[in-house]
């Protein structure tokens, strides 16, 4: 029920198409007109003599027509609320009247038996029907063609063509309303001839009165109502019309009839109290709704939405036929819900996609039935289903892993009760309000427990774990499943909706009007009120509560406050929150995704969290800017932070005032430079004790006299003597006396007696400062003597008081003025700026680094590629064949019944052949085995820590019985695999973690130039690499290339730190000098990427340029030069290639180094390999040695034997 | 009235046991009880106290007890303070008098902690209906690696004590031994579950969750709810034990490892992990030594 008005008998209906109106014409002569979703009694029209029984609102104008007793069609403008015409012709009451969807015209139905069509443009009678042979109860127009139908007491219903009048008033129906009533007077009404409307039909069948008749929507059917209790349905063809089927049910006379304007029902209403609602197809009842004292008049249907309004003798019910809400639930990044024709499906809101149809439920509760409520078991994937059908049912159904597409559920438990939740993963409560209890359910559908649910309890819903809302109308009780005990109860009445927030610490109980927001022990938090109706509500992930009602999306915080996020034009039932999304459901089930710009509320949480980098984020990124948003701040007690936001010099003035801020306070002054707002800032300055703006505010004013006070106050002599000499200037003699009396300066004073010709004064005073020859001069100038005069007993001299403190040098701080945190953040923001970028160059200051982190040229790769020259050493053997089997245990061999088994470790050892996984197993024996096969892995001590890392990583301990040690489980690399034969250690530090950390903590400690740390970081990534696995063949490959790599930065670091540590240690000697200048080629020659090799050869160009070695020099300028890149790099190879030309291109000292040679760097002695030596190399990572270094470890790895007999590094088995 | 079932008065008691919110326990106001219940909640409390370490004083309240149940929990005691005639005291009971249900559970746990897992088996297999005791045969199975078992054990309660939290723990063990992810996740369930029950919240439910996540890969939220766990109860030694295991699953710095592993010996030297690490240190030394390169350099 969505509203219900009280009044006298409602003969007339009419729902506008757009607004939330509804025009009621009464039996006792008025019209009311009501907005049916504020429930409020817009307008009453009062001008019909008698009861009123037609009425019709006009589809797009602003007019509305009403038919009445009295005979007369009156036409109304609800926008001017007055009748504007009055059609007379009728000769008795008149029963409908109803305008056409497009033309300018009425049909009316009257007791006189005649049917007739006016214009209402210029407002006459076009047509007149006659036929009917007693009242003509109902005439309405055919939504689309050019029909009428018609019923009478006569027992007829009569189907009428008027495609003849159409045609003869194809008057163009653009023309406005008031054009029209322009022209109206000019027009004449000259129809009245009776070939305009023709009878097509004659139906008969009704044995009494027919008092309604309708046309369906979009079908050739017609509906009627009559007097014999029934309700016909007829279908019509070109030709013929013949009755389809008869809806008996009513034990009265049926007052009206319609049919859905969506579905295939009619509705019908009669004077038997009930209004009816039948099966189209089936022609049975679906459902009837009972008042207890009304007769029912009349039914009328909302065009666009579901909305129905049936009119009794004591006022107007508006009503839906089906409940809207759509039945879902929410888990995580899904939503499920039940579309209108009752099929399940999911939503994705990562993907954004819609799941096809996962089940059917169309056999779920009876067919018309919506079904109520969803709710879903992640833990079993099933959800459970309540129907209102039969009194309330419930089904538990299994949802299929995938969706199929339409498929009736095949595992259904079912029972009875009005609400049925999960509340923990094996089991759901179900309430009957019946018996007024709640069972706890198990998945098979058996009871686990019940109890009493509190009397009057109509609903329950999830309280959080292992607990229960149980909802009455006054009250919500939080119940407690497993104590069976009642927690706390709150009083909040006619709550309909729970919405538990993300984190599940709040929950937002709804009711009709009112949102009312809880903690999870029941606590209220905070409470609103709206006036619209409350639909839905969701939590945002940061504990905002975002509700929609009718026609807005509101948002509250935890303390209540609460806005407008957006507009809505359609109800919607929000679902969830996303950053700037809003998902919902509309009224046909359907998701939706609406934008919203959460500004406003993240503004405000931030602002109640006080986190004030993110409102200073928001402020900087965002338009938040507007009086709302300060007055807010204003009235929360923020004005530092909307000062922040204010451009206008007016508010911000008083902001700063109201915050505190003189700064800017004084900087508005001088802009707006009004007396008032210095006079405020003045007196707020004095409270703060700011003398120094007191005083500026006092100039401004020219407050002389108060700027003399100020100036006594804070003892600053010197500019008081200018206040008095100012005084003077201005001859304001009571500003110099006093003046002069704050300098204590008596001889102004004196001076300024006498100039006033007070010479009394200017005597006494002089006489009481014993100023004796002045008083004698005094004494003269009168022409007096002293015994002249009498005089009162002088008292003693003014004495000019001490400054003590010379406060004027400074303020006197009296109120703690300092800057608020957020301030702080605003001003912080100047310093946060990171210097991430200042590393140290690898060479010296002018050497530009490149930013690109990991830029890997593509000529670079196939560099890499090319440098790979031990790609037969690693051979993998991906034949899987067993020689690398170490440990082998018969993997099914029998298990002794009784006897322990073999732990998961044993099975990983068993099951692979890769070292990583025997180190994970514990086994590092076996490891070692095939470490030392694979790779001639020797010296383990290095690789002790990354064996241990494996162990360590590969179990977990969990707490089970008390004092037992926890139980061990192991960590698989895949999670799904249960299959023995197939179980693997989880092996941490894989080749991604690799890639994406540690090789770009390599690379950048080249760039900063910490080649200590970086060849530390290169050989771990090459011991990590050693002990590993990874997933596939191309990450075989991968890996191996990381392997290169990391051995060619090792050696390029190695070099370039032993000719560092030969430079520090100041060998001058020539000899000394050779070996840096060969270690700075050198270092030129590992395959390190672009950028990096730039910085290599830079070094060694400066190095062989200040020593003079013109011709390296060169040589690796052009280098530099080939391979281009940063510009400053470019021209200082330029630099000095020129000037090594210029200075004859040829080396000081010779140096083992050919530049045109190609060969590798012994990674021990750090000397040339030229092609065709003889040399060894590390087997695991390829570095080049001198036959002579055979046998010994490996310089870069530091694992591995170099020139050792090995098979080849296997990381990855197929298959495994 | 089964005493222990969810209708029961004990149930607040047992819980809070069984998640090893031993103080709980041990704070529990047992004087409404009735008489039967007293003495299983006064069992309880001497059991929660052993767990938290306070076994003299359990053995001072028990020392002039005679009845077979006290003996019994003086040998756990005895056993948690290091005393080695625990075993033969808890052999002996588990002889005399094997139908004592606490007899059953404290010897039980005993020759458990012992390795005299046979032993253990054969007294606990006498046991009616009780819970604990399925769930010590459930752990001794685990820890023979007779997952088979411990799932056939699980199994068989269930269809007597579905409900039980105590089960429901067990079935949580076996299905992260099992593995797979749906078995991980229901396991998950049962622990976040306890984890998030208002009453029932003990770092030990929020480990089990941490280890659950673990095993399914979601290292980020096992990381923080083994912070929260620490952050319940900062000395809660298997949160450190498995945040060691985490450090090293996602490769953190050995530094911030080694710190981990420092504080897990600070607070229990024995803990299995740092035993066996010790352990596994000392065969890598051994496997170590037997290789070397042919040259010096």
């Amino acid at each position: 029920m969505q509203f219900e008005s009280k009044s006298s008998r409602a003969k007339g209906l009419a729902f506008h198409p757009k607004r939330p109106w509804i025009l009621v014409s009464l039996h006792s002569s008025t019209i009311q007109l009501w907005d049916y979703r504020m429930g409020t009694l817009i307008d009453r029209f009062e001008e019909h003599d008698g009861p009123v029984r037609g009425i019709d609102f006009h589809k797009t104008q602003p007019l509305f027509v009403s038919g009445g007793d009295d005979y007369k069609i009156k036409v109304w403008s609800y926008q001017t609320r007055r009748c504007l015409f009055t059609l007379n012709g009728h000769l008795d009451y008149v029963r409908t009247v109803f305008f056409h969807h497009e033309l300018p015209w009425i049909l009316s139905a009257s007791d006189d038996q005649t049917i007739r069509i006016w214009n209402w443009q210029n407002r006459s009678l076009i047509c007149t029907m006659t036929g009917h042979n007693h009242y003509a109860m109902c005439a309405q127009f055919h939504p689309k063609e050019d029909l009428i139908v018609s019923a009478s007491l006569d027992q007829s219903v009569r189907v009428w063509d008027i495609s003849g009048l159409r045609k003869k008033h194809s008057a163009p129906t653009s023309i406005s309303f008031e054009d029209q009533m322009a022209r109206a007077s000019q027009q004449q009404a000259d129809m009245f001839g009776n070939t305009d409307a023709v009878v097509k039909f004659v139906l008969e069948g009704h044995d009494r009165g027919v008092n309604w008749v309708a046309f369906h929507p979009t079908l050739p059917l017609i509906v009627s109502a009559g007097d014999d209790r029934l309700v016909k349905l007829w279908r019509m063809s070109e030709t013929k019309a013949w009755e389809v089927d008869t809806c008996r049910g009513h034990f009265q006379n049926v007052s009206a009839c319609l049919f859905h304007p969506h579905q295939d029902l009619i509705l019908s209403v009669g004077e038997d109290k009930t209004i009816r609602v039948w099966d189209l197809n089936k022609r049975t009842s679906v459902q009837s709704f009972k008042r207890e004292n009304d007769r029912f008049w009349v039914i009328a249907a909302h065009p666009e939405i579901n909305l129905f309004a049936a009119g009794h003798d004591n006022g107007v019910m508006v009503f839906k036929l089906e409940r809207e809400r759509p039945a879902f639930s929410v888990y995580q990044n899904q939503l499920f819900y039940i579309t209108k024709d009752k099929h399940v499906r999911s939503y994705d809101f990562t993907k954004n996609a819609e799941s096809p149809s996962l089940l059917s439920l169309r056999k779920l509760g009876s067919n018309w039935v919506p079904l109520r409520t969803l709710s879903y078991n992640p833990a079993e994937r099933s959800i459970l289903v309540t129907s209102p059908s039969d009194s309330g049912t419930y089904e538990l159904i299994a949802l299929p892993r995938d969706a199929t597409g339409a498929s009736d559920p095949t595992d259904v438990k079912r029972g009875s009760g009005n609400a049925a939740v999960f509340v923990a993963r094996n089991r759901f409560a179900v309430f009957a309000t019946s018996t007024q209890l709640v069972e706890i359910k198990d998945l098979s559908n058996s009871t686990t427990k019940s109890f009493k649910a509190p009397l009057g309890t109509t609903d329950i819903s999830y309280g959080g774990p292992g607990c229960l809302l149980l909802i009455t109308p006054t009250n919500v009780v939080l119940y407690d499943i497993q104590q069976k005990k009642q927690l706390a109860e709150l009083g909040v009445s006619g709550v309909k909706y729970v919405s538990w927030s993300n984190d599940g610490l709040y929950a937002a109980l709804l009711s009709k009007h009112n949102v009312t927001i809880v903690n999870k022990s029941l606590e209220q938090v905070s409470t609103l009120h709206e006036t619209i109706r409350i639909k839905s509500a969701t939590w945002d992930d940061s504990g905002v509560l975002l509700y929609s009602t009718l026609n807005h999306i509101k948002y509250t915080l935890l303390n209540g406050d609460n806005g407008i996020v957006r507009t809505l034009d359609h109800t919607v039932y929000l679902v969830k929150v996303k950053g700037r999304n809003v998902y919902c459901l509309d009224r046909a089930a359907k998701p939706r995704v609406l934008s919203i710009d959460p500004t406003e509320y993240r503004f405000k949480l931030a602002l109640v969290k006080r986190n004030y980098d993110e409102m200073l984020q928001i402020i900087k990124t965002s338009s938040l800017v507007g009086q709302s948003i300060i007055s807010y701040l204003q009235k929360k007690g923020y004005p530092e932070i909307a000062l922040q936001f204010v451009q206008d010099p007016q508010t911000r003035f008083e902001l700063a005032i109201e915050c505190g801020n003189l700064e800017v306070a004084t900087e508005m002054a001088k802009e707006l430079d009004r007396p008032k707002i210095w006079t405020r800032l003045g007196t707020e300055a004095l409270i703060h004790g700011n003398h120094q703006t007191v005083e500026m505010t006092y100039q401004k004013l020219r407050n002389f006299d108060k700027l003399s006070f100020l100036y006594l106050c804070t003892g600053d002599e010197e500019k008081l003597t200018r206040m008095s000499k100012i005084a003077e200037h201005r001859g304001d003699f009571v500003s110099r006396f006093q003046n002069a009396l704050y300098v204590g300066d008596v001889e102004s004073r004196i001076q300024m007696f006498k100039e006033i010709d007070l010479y009394p004064l200017a005597y006494l005073t002089a006489k009481s400062h014993g100023l004796t020859e002045e008083c004698a001069a005094i004494l003269e100038l009168c022409g007096l003597t002293e015994d002249q005069i009498s005089m009162p007993e002088p008292g003693d001299g003014l004495t000019k008081p001490d400054v003590i403190v010379q406060t004027y040098k400074a303020n006197w701080p009296v109120k703690e003025a300092s800057h608020s945190s957020f301030e702080k953040a605003l001003l912080g923001e100047v310093g946060v700026a990171v210097d991430e970028d200042a590393r140290s160059d690898l060479l010296n200051e002018d050497i530009p680094v490149p930013t690109d982190g990991n830029g890997l040229a593509a000529e670079d790769d196939a560099d890499a590629v090319e440098g790979w020259d031990m790609g037969d050493d690693i051979g993998l053997d991906t034949t899987g064949n067993d020689s690398d089997f170490v440990n082998i245990d018969n993997p099914d061999g029998p298990v002794e019944a009784a006897g322990p088994g073999s732990s998961e470790a044993d099975i990983w050892a068993r099951n692979s052949p890769l070292a990583a996984d025997h180190v994970a197993a514990g086994s590092f024996d076996s490891a070692m085995q095939l470490l030392n096969r694979q790779v001639g892995a020797v010296r383990f001590e290095k690789l002790k820590p990354r064996f241990m890392e494996i162990y360590q990583a590969s179990k977990t301990y969990l707490p089970a019985n008390a004092s037992l040690p926890p139980i061990v489980n192991y960590v698989r690399r895949t999670l799904d695999d249960t299959d023995s034969r197939k179980l693997l250690p989880f092996i941490p530090r894989n080749l991604e973690t690799l890639t994406t950390v540690d090789l770009q903590e390599g690379y950048s400690a080249m760039r900063t130039n910490k080649l200590e740390n970086g060849v530390v970081t290169f050989r771990n990534i090459l011991q990590s690499l050693l002990v590993n696995v990874v997933n596939s063949e191309a990450q075989v490959d991968e890996a191996k290339a990381l392997i290169a790599k990391s051995m060619e930065y090792t050696l390029a670091m190695s070099i370039e730190l032993e000719r560092r540590q030969l430079a520090a240690a100041g060998d001058d000697s020539e000899e000394g000098l050779k070996r840096q200048l060969e270690l700075s080629a050198y270092f030129t020659m590992p395959k390190l990427d672009v950028s990096h090799r730039q910085l290599a050869l830079m070094a060694a160009m400066k190095l062989a340029f200040s020593h003079k070695q013109f011709s390296s020099a060169l040589s690796f300028a052009n280098r530099v030069l080939a391979n281009g890149g940063a510009s400053k790099l470019v021209e200082q190879a330029k630099k000095v290639k020129q000037q090594a030309e210029r200075s004859g291109s040829s080396d000081k000292i010779g140096i083992e180094y050919d530049q045109f040679a190609d060969f590798d760097v012994c990674a021990a002695s750090y000397t040339p390999i030229y092609s065709g030596v003889q040399s060894v190399s590390c087997p695991y990572d390829g570095s080049k040695y001198h036959i002579q270094y055979k046998g010994q470890v490996c310089n870069l790895c530091q694992v591995c034997e170099v020139g050792a007999a090995a098979s080849g590094l296997r990381l990855w088995v197929k298959g495994l | 009235m089964d005493p222990f079932s969810g209708e029961g008065e004990l149930l607040t008691i047992t819980t809070a046991f069984y998640t090893h919110a031993y103080q709980s326990v041990l704070d529990y106001d047992t004087s409404a009880l009735s008489s039967d219940n007293k003495k299983t909640a006064q069992t309880l409390k001497y059991r929660a106290q052993i767990a938290l370490g306070q076994a003299t004083a359990v053995l001072s309240s028990l020392k002039s007890s005679k009845d077979a149940a006290s003996r019994s929990i003086v040998a756990l005691a005895q056993q948690n303070s290091g005393d080695s005639s625990a075993v033969e005291t808890a052999a002996s009971l588990a002889e005399s008098d094997p139908e004592d249900a606490v007899v059953q559970i404290c010897a039980g746990t005993v020759l458990a902690a012992a390795g005299e897992y046979a032993k253990a088996i054969e007294l606990l297999n006498k046991h009616q209906g009780s819970l604990e005791a399925v769930a010590l045969l459930v752990q001794i199975h685990l820890i023979q690696n007779r997952t088979d078992l411990a799932v056939k054990e699980v199994a068989a309660a269930k269809r007597w004590a579905q409900d039980s939290l105590l089960i429901n723990l067990a079935e949580a063990w076996t299905n992260i031994r099992e593995g797979g992810s749906d078995k991980y996740q229901s396991a998950f369930y049962v622990y976040e579950e306890l984890a998030s029950t208002p009453g029932t919240t003990s770092p030990t439910a929020l480990v089990g969750q941490a280890v659950a996540e673990l095993h399914l890969g979601r290292s980020e939220e096992a990381e923080a709810a083994l912070q929260q766990a620490v952050a319940l109860e900062n000395v809660n030694i298997q949160a450190i034990a498995n945040s060691v295991v985490l450090a090293s699953l996602v490769g953190k710095k050995p530094e911030a490892v080694q710190e981990l592993l420092q504080q897990l010996q600070e607070k229990d030297r024995d803990h299995t992990l740092l035993k066996d690490l010790a352990e596994k240190s000392q065969a890598f030394d051994t496997a170590a030594a037997k290789y070397s390169a042919k040259a010096a350099a």
